[in-house]
């Protein structure tokens, strides 16, 4: 059994904060959670509502249906009465609106509650939380745990005060609709559960990865990035740089990852063009950067706090000349940590920007996850600097004849040396004994500027060779869900339309056997590992986020492989299982 | 205990002997390719010898450089280097001191480059009082791009890409950082090789963002601001002079627009630097910090 539980009310009112404590309550209580927050490009007066799909099993996509459609305005109703069913339970309050229609109707005095306790509107949400509680059938312990980690710095007065909401709320349930509880959220045994977010799951990704600079200008959906890293910077010790734009944050998180720091900057698509300038210097000077973009529709300003899976083209293209990157997405939580870790770990190895594709829908939903997937990740995670001199000491004992330089001009170390997968030593800066130059202009192997032709050729061809090495050895195959041989239709995708292609093939069973092919490594593209993937009488549809079916572009440039069934959405609005299903053609 | 003493003395003179060790020569790469009489000349020699005379090797300091004739100094002077886009120096010489903030940082730039292109990142800088040494090349000129006039270029100046006269006003780089929050603002002249020297061994041992704002003729494009042009007009500023004072140093930077250029340094004052005010690096480098492993310290916060 799942249900969704939905809460809405008037932007800046804390609906967020209230739906992420719902979320992490459900979780304590032993139940997985997937949550989506809708909200305006607004501080206060537009609506936001906050959904919470809650099962006994991982879950990660929403449902249509809301079980639970908690309404602190009116709005609130009328925008989302059409998920109502029959079975559903509204909570309002009589004195401030009216509802018909057929659901379940509990009535909480909430301008009662508030005036006879002598609350603020803000508290109106703990009422609400203590009253989901109790029609779910939950005890209110979890939620006082909470109250109490949140006020317990202000007193106990002020921690009695707001439990005070939490139990009248729950105690108005148990005494009027006792017969309407419903036995849902009774505490379960489980291990220990994490409620993130894509962003949350990035930066931590991040840390385990031994990024230690984080740079950016903030950018929904990316923002909370900066700030969950700023508020880890001296616990964890990061330095986290609020730059004056993305042009500077990316430049001083290349300064940084030049002296053999792991550095990262986070965006979305407006900010990213602003950085693309600098994304060629990393390529051609070779310093790693990783590079978070969190989606959002464009163009330009676009629709701020909504989803699309627009900027793929543009990542995968970005940047003038020819120049060798490296392109990841994440499709949930978990893929997210383990991408992110990855990411980084391609940049040293590889020497050049590796971009982390997420979307406001990724980034900004919770999910839960479990605790020992996190443990289990951290003890087999290795940093891998790749070939990094980082030892050297007195400039002689660590450097290899290989790397020195035959006229012995540059104090025997180069940057730039030509090697046959491509990949030269890298050295950390202020080594005694040496010098070099990262260079943005076209060099020599020891970093000076040239403009002669064969050493131009020698360092095309030597960077190109990267992207080899990589596609021979790092490239991951996507990964395929359902049986592929025994499958009719496939459908293919990335990034976080996943849980509902997944839930779609679900509902489909009866009618049709499909697979998944899903895609995290997006660029570039190994063609010899992706054409068996594609096999004939089959029936491939891609699954997209945006209008141009841009990974079946990009899949059509890179292994010749056109997929011309498609279900793309662009709206704003999350591919659902729902939408795949009503646009799925047999 | 009284060997190890010893011997970390013994260390201690070695390390010195070596250091007094480096020369011009160690610095000195390519050939300069600047225009014979360029002032960049003189700018790459007194940069080679104040940090000569600072007993610094080239393993001991990082250079940014932008882009521009200024810039091209990459392939002439020998350090740990970038040589960036234009404009980006500074943002990069930012990230070099967060993470590695016991090596001295330099940003080699020109005017276009640092005051145009890269204009907010200065400005930003200045705020931070990021503790980087920015040394502006400052010929009101776009001279790699031949001869196109710059932000410090003087009202009505004629260009190619202002025939007519350019209709701005200069940018004055003095005043600007001053009020921007630079805690140590100078200008030279890169016809004065020993004050140049001097001003930038000052910038160097200030704990802080530092502008040295160089004068430099460019005796291609620039036929109004030549040597002769300065020479009329440059004088030092004298030993009475306060320069810890706001508001004197701000009526001072304005002599500029009367073109009456001070040499010295116009203001200075003491003020911790960005990354003094963070306690994660304060006893170590962030690159020289050990990795963090206490992961539960942080996903306790999601549970």
């Amino acid at each position: 059994m799942d249900i969704t539980w939905k809460i809405g009310g008037e932007a800046g009112f804390g609906i967020m904060t209230t739906g992420l404590a719902f979320s992490k309550i459900v979780s304590r209580l032993g139940y997985q959670i997937f949550d989506y927050v809708e909200y305006p490009s607004l501080i206060r007066g537009g609506h936001n509502a906050y959904e919470v799909h809650v099962s006994h099993e991982n879950v990660s996509h929403l449902k249509p249906e809301v079980d639970v459609l908690v309404c602190l305005n009116k709005e609130t109703y009328t925008k989302h009465q059409s998920s109502l069913t029959k079975k559903s339970y509204v909570i309002y309050d009589e004195q401030e609106f009216t509802v018909d229609g057929d659901f379940v109707k509990i009535n909480v005095p909430f301008k009662k509650i508030l005036a006879d306790l002598k609350g603020q509107m803000i508290m109106k949400n703990t009422i609400a939380l203590g009253a989901s509680l109790s029609v779910l059938g939950a005890e209110i312990d979890e939620l006082i745990k909470i109250l109490e980690d949140q006020f317990s710095k202000k007193g106990e007065a002020i921690v009695n005060f707001n439990k005070n909401f939490a139990n009248a709320g729950y105690d108005h349930i148990k005494n009027n609709y006792s017969k309407k509880v419903l036995k849902f959220l009774t505490k379960r045994e489980s291990s220990p559960s994490l409620v993130m977010t894509g962003n949350d799951a990035f930066s931590l990704g991040s840390v385990i990865a031994d990024s230690r600079f984080y740079c950016a200008y903030p950018m929904t959906p990316s923002s909370t990035i900066l700030t969950t890293m700023a508020s880890w910077a001296e616990k964890v010790g990061l330095v986290v740089r609020h730059a004056e734009d993305e042009i500077a944050a990316i430049n001083t998180a290349i300064g940084a990852s030049f002296t053999g720091v792991r550095a990262s900057v986070g965006t979305s698509g407006g900010g990213f063009a602003l950085m693309v300038e600098s994304l060629s210097f990393a390529g051609v000077t070779e310093i790693p950067i990783v590079v978070f973009i969190a989606q959002r529709p464009g163009p330009a300003t676009g629709m701020p706090t909504w989803t699309e899976q627009g900027d793929l083209l543009f990542a995968v293209h970005a940047g003038h000349g020819e120049f060798q990157k490296i392109v990841l997405s994440a499709s949930d939580i978990e893929e997210m940590i383990e991408v992110t870790a990855e990411a980084y770990n391609l940049a040293e190895v590889y020497q050049m920007p590796v971009i982390v594709m997420s979307d406001m829908y990724l980034s900004e939903g919770h999910k839960s996850i479990t605790k020992k997937f996190i443990d289990d990740f951290i003890t087999n995670y290795k940093v891998n600097h790749g070939k990094l001199l980082k030892e050297i000491t007195n400039g002689k004992s660590q450097i290899t004849n290989e790397d020195q330089n035959s006229n012995n001009k540059t104090k025997n170390y180069l940057r730039y040396k030509i090697t046959e997968d491509g990949v030269s030593p890298r050295l950390i800066p202020g080594t005694p004994g040496h010098y070099y130059q990262a260079n943005s202009y076209e060099h020599l192997e020891d970093g000076h500027t040239t403009e002669e032709a064969q050493p131009r050729l020698n360092q095309v061809n030597k960077r190109a060779r990267k992207w080899d090495t990589y596609l021979k050895i790092d490239f991951k195959p996507p990964k395929v869900y359902g049986d592929l041989d025994k499958a009719e239709v496939v459908f293919v995708s990335w990034g976080s339309n996943k849980g509902a292609v997944i839930e779609a093939q679900k509902q489909l069973k009866d009618k049709t056997n499909t697979a998944f092919i899903n895609f995290t490594h997006l660029y570039p593209l190994n063609k010899k590992i992706i054409l068996p993937f594609f096999k004939e009488n089959k029936k491939y549809i891609l699954v997209e986020n945006n209008s141009w079916g841009q990974f079946g572009k990009l899949l059509l440039q890179e292994t010749g492989i056109e997929i011309k069934e498609k279900i793309l959405r662009y709206d704003g609005r999350t591919i659902t299982p729902e939408y795949i299903i009503k646009n799925f053609k047999f | 205990m009284e060997e190890r003493l010893r011997r970390n003395i013994l260390l201690k003179i070695l390390n010195f002997k070596l250091k007094i060790m480096s020369s011009i020569q160690d610095f000195t790469g390519y050939s300069p390719t600047w225009c014979s009489g360029c002032g960049d000349h003189g700018i790459g020699i007194a940069i080679k010898q104040a940090l000569v005379q600072m007993n610094l090797t080239p393993s001991d300091l990082a250079v940014v450089f932008g882009i521009g004739c200024s810039g091209n100094m990459n392939d002439f002077l020998n350090a740990y280097a970038i040589h960036s886009l234009h404009g980006r120096a500074l943002p990069n010489a930012i990230g070099i001191k967060l993470t590695n903030h016991r090596l001295p940082v330099i940003a080699v730039v020109g005017d276009g480059d640092c005051y145009g292109e890269g204009g907010n990142h200065f400005i930003h800088a200045c705020r931070g009082n990021h503790d980087i040494k920015v040394l502006v090349h400052d010929n009101g000129v776009y001279g790699l791009t031949t001869g196109q006039s710059a932000p410090t270029a003087k009202q009505g100046y004629k260009s190619k890409s202002t025939p007519s006269g350019i209709i701005e006003i200069p940018i004055n780089p003095l005043t600007l950082a001053i009020s921007s929050g630079a805690t140590f603002v100078a200008q030279s002249f890169a016809g004065d090789p020993a004050h140049m020297i001097q001003t930038i061994k000052a910038a160097m041992n200030h704990k802080g963002f530092a502008l040295v704002n160089v004068l430099q003729p460019c005796v291609t494009f620039n036929k109004i601001n030549t040597y002769q042009y300065y020479l009329q007009r440059v004088y030092k500023l004298g030993g009475d002079y306060k320069k810890d004072d706001f508001e004197s140093a701000m009526i001072k930077s304005l002599e500029v627009n009367k073109e009456k250029f001070p040499l010295g340094i116009i203001y200075q004052v003491q003020k911790l630097s960005y990354h003094d005010h963070l306690p994660q690096i304060k006893s170590e480098a962030l690159v020289a910090k050990n990795r963090f492993i206490e992961f539960d310290k942080i996903t306790k916060d999601f549970i």
